[in-house]
């Protein structure tokens, strides 16, 4: 049996956010699936080479010292800030598509959708 | 929620718990292996002179990826401001909430030090945790603190909004400068603006400082940008 | 169990129980909480950075750009003028037969009830802006040109004009369209001049004054109280309208009218 630790959550938190995507009808709920999808993702990568007692990949001094490996981290650091910047785009367009259809339901807004092009 | 139909649910959640249980099962995690990172290890501080090694990687060994990263938050900043902007939102101004008087006294107490929380964090960011996002992200927090105590377009008017915009297009063409001239002479980007020093020294790390700084304060701008677009489209805060 | 583990654990029980909420401002303040939990995660992973940038844009960033966005979503916003019995404040909250029916409305589909009151003149602008989604408040179907939506009556009712001696008749939509009920309920306490044209709610209210000074006569016809919505809303209206008649049917109608108009 797997032992709990980072990797395996982010497995469950991946399946959960996976779910929350594809269940929820609410686009706003279906916006923070994604981003829990991400997150789980990050926290599979930063959790990916942590040891029982690592220290920090800060250097103090010159000896040795059981360093966590700091790439990932390097690459999760850029993937965050990108993941709130594409986030914040995402809901302008959540937001306009509220404002037209006065609804966040996404299955009645796609029903609006298809009367509309119909209707032309 | 509606109801969707039972049966779906329980379906799709077999398939996808199914589907995470065989990950878990065959993820041969063994614990902390071989790692990819074990030359920065070793040779960061030398090569670079900064005593964060992650500030060292991503600031020096892998600055085409910040470059880029830089650049895509750019365009997603500007894809909100002119989407926001360009749409007439649903109010003419922004309407400010009266304040209470807790949030006037803590956002006067508060914004200084988070301010230097964050001007500490880009300083610093190669010698401790922290460095350019870190630190524009948490100083916007605090400008967020002020728009919400003072009103977002008094905010505005005191940081020059107009001036702003061009001052944060001015940081990513002196970024851009600075990592892509060096190519156009046939080498490769300069990592030596600034002395390497000893380490732990604040005047350390190569170029590393100039670099958070200029990051830090694109990213700052860049989160006032976003949040003043929202705040504007939406009439209250 | 170590820290690290115990709140490894924490995680996928805040964030299936925020995603599962049925309102939306749970569900992000929810996710907001998680970020946080997520952040220390981080820390005790070894990898400070990440939980530094991790905190202040999970946590903070996130967290205020989604209420932003979602702030004006879920609601409906009613506009209208005070009428006694129908929509009227006491003290804090506000009651009336028409609250009544529009609070079962919103919370049968979900949506938090804002009221606002505005003068009746002032109603059909705000929902031609579309800052309001229905227009209440004991208003009278008059609309000619179809501008706007009615849904079928809910409770008749009859015009009654006061004229003050002297004063000369003003037609029916100039004073009383733009002032505040409240203030006319004033203007008519200390018998002020002028004419004033109420509907039956209204006149009840004012009827406990001494009128005295005014001649009363009741305009011809037969009204109803209905409410009003922009056209392009044809979907509210929709169900607004089949809400009335499911109430209609049922009873619960008479019943609320009984209670509010003894």
């Amino acid at each position: 049996m797997a032992s709990i630790n980072g990797v395996t959550i982010a497995i469950l938190l991946f399946g959960i956010g996976l779910l929350g995507l594809i269940l929820r009808r609410d686009l706003v709920v279906k916006l923070l699936s994604l981003g829990l999808v991400n997150g789980s993702a990050i926290l599979c990568l930063v959790s990916l080479n942590a040891r029982r007692n690592g220290v920090p990949p800060i250097v103090h001094s010159l000896a040795p010292a059981p360093y966590v490996d700091p790439l990932p981290q390097a690459l999760v650091l850029s993937a965050i800030v990108i993941n709130f910047a594409v986030l914040a785009l995402a809901l302008v367009f959540v937001m306009f598509l509220v404002e037209r259809y006065h609804t966040t339901d996404s299955q009645r807004i796609e029903h609006e959708i298809s009367r509309e092009e119909e209707e032309r | 929620m509606r109801r969707s139909s039972r049966s779906m649910i329980i379906i799709a959640a077999l398939f996808v718990f199914s589907f995470c249980t065989v990950l878990i099962i065959t993820f041969d995690y063994r614990g902390a292996q071989e790692e990819a990172g074990a030359a920065y290890i070793e040779n960061g501080v030398n090569d670079t002179g900064a005593a964060n090694l992650v500030s060292a990687i991503y600031l020096n060994y892998r600055l085409y990826d910040t470059l880029f990263e830089i650049l895509v938050f750019s365009v997603a900043v500007l894809g909100v401001h002119f989407y926001l902007v360009q749409q007439k939102g649903s109010a003419e101004e922004v309407t400010h909430i009266p304040e209470s008087q807790i949030i006037r006294t803590s956002a006067d107490l508060l914004f200084p030090p988070i301010l230097l929380l964050g001007i500490y964090l880009v300083l610093f960011g190669h010698l401790s945790p922290g460095g350019g996002f870190s630190g524009g992200t948490a100083a916007g927090t605090g400008l967020l603190l002020c728009a919400v105590a003072l009103g977002a377009d008094v905010v505005a008017q005191r940081l020059h909004e107009a001036a702003l915009e061009r001052f944060e297009w001015g940081i990513l063409l002196v970024i851009l400068f600075l990592v892509l001239l060096p190519i156009l002479f046939g080498r490769l980007p300069l990592t030596d603006l600034l002395p390497r020093g000893r380490l732990g020294n604040l005047l350390s790390g190569g170029s590393i400082p100039i670099y958070n700084a200029l990051i830090g304060a694109k990213v700052f701008i860049g989160t006032w940008v976003v949040i003043y677009a929202f705040v504007r489209h939406r009439g209250e805060i | 169990m170590t820290a690290r583990t115990t709140l490894l654990l924490l995680l996928p029980f805040v964030a299936a129980f925020s995603l599962t909420r049925r309102r939306r401002i749970v569900a992000v303040i929810g996710m907001g909480m998680f970020s946080l939990i997520l952040a220390a995660v981080y820390l005790l992973l070894d990898a400070p950075d990440v939980a530094i940038t991790e905190a202040a844009i999970g946590a903070a960033l996130v967290t205020f750009i989604y209420i932003l966005a979602i702030r004006k979503t879920g609601r409906l916003v009613v506009v209208g003028d005070e009428a006694p019995g129908l929509l009227e404040r006491e003290g804090d909250r506000i009651t009336g037969l028409e609250q009544e029916i529009l609070a079962s409305f919103s919370k049968h589909h979900g949506l938090d009830l804002v009221v606002r009151f505005l003068p009746r003149g002032e109603i059909e602008e705000a929902l031609l802006r579309g800052e309001a989604d229905i227009g209440a408040g004991g208003i009278v179907s008059n609309d000619e040109d179809g501008r706007f939506l009615t849904t079928r009556e809910h409770l008749p009712t009859g015009f009654f004009r006061l004229v003050q001696e002297g004063a000369t008749p003003s037609p029916r939509t100039q004073e009383t369209e733009w002032m505040y009920f409240s203030d006319v309920l004033e203007a008519i306490r200390t018998q002020g001049k002028g004419s004033y044209t109420l509907d039956l709610a209204r006149f009840i209210a004012v009827s406990r004054f001494d009128l005295s000074v005014y001649s009363i006569e009741r305009l011809p016809g037969s009204f109803s109280y209905t409410f009003f919505l922009p056209s392009d809303r044809e979907d509210l209206h929709r169900r607004l309208d089949i809400h009335l008649g499911r109430l209609r049917e049922s009873g619960e109608l008479d019943e609320m009218i009984r209670r509010h108009f003894p």
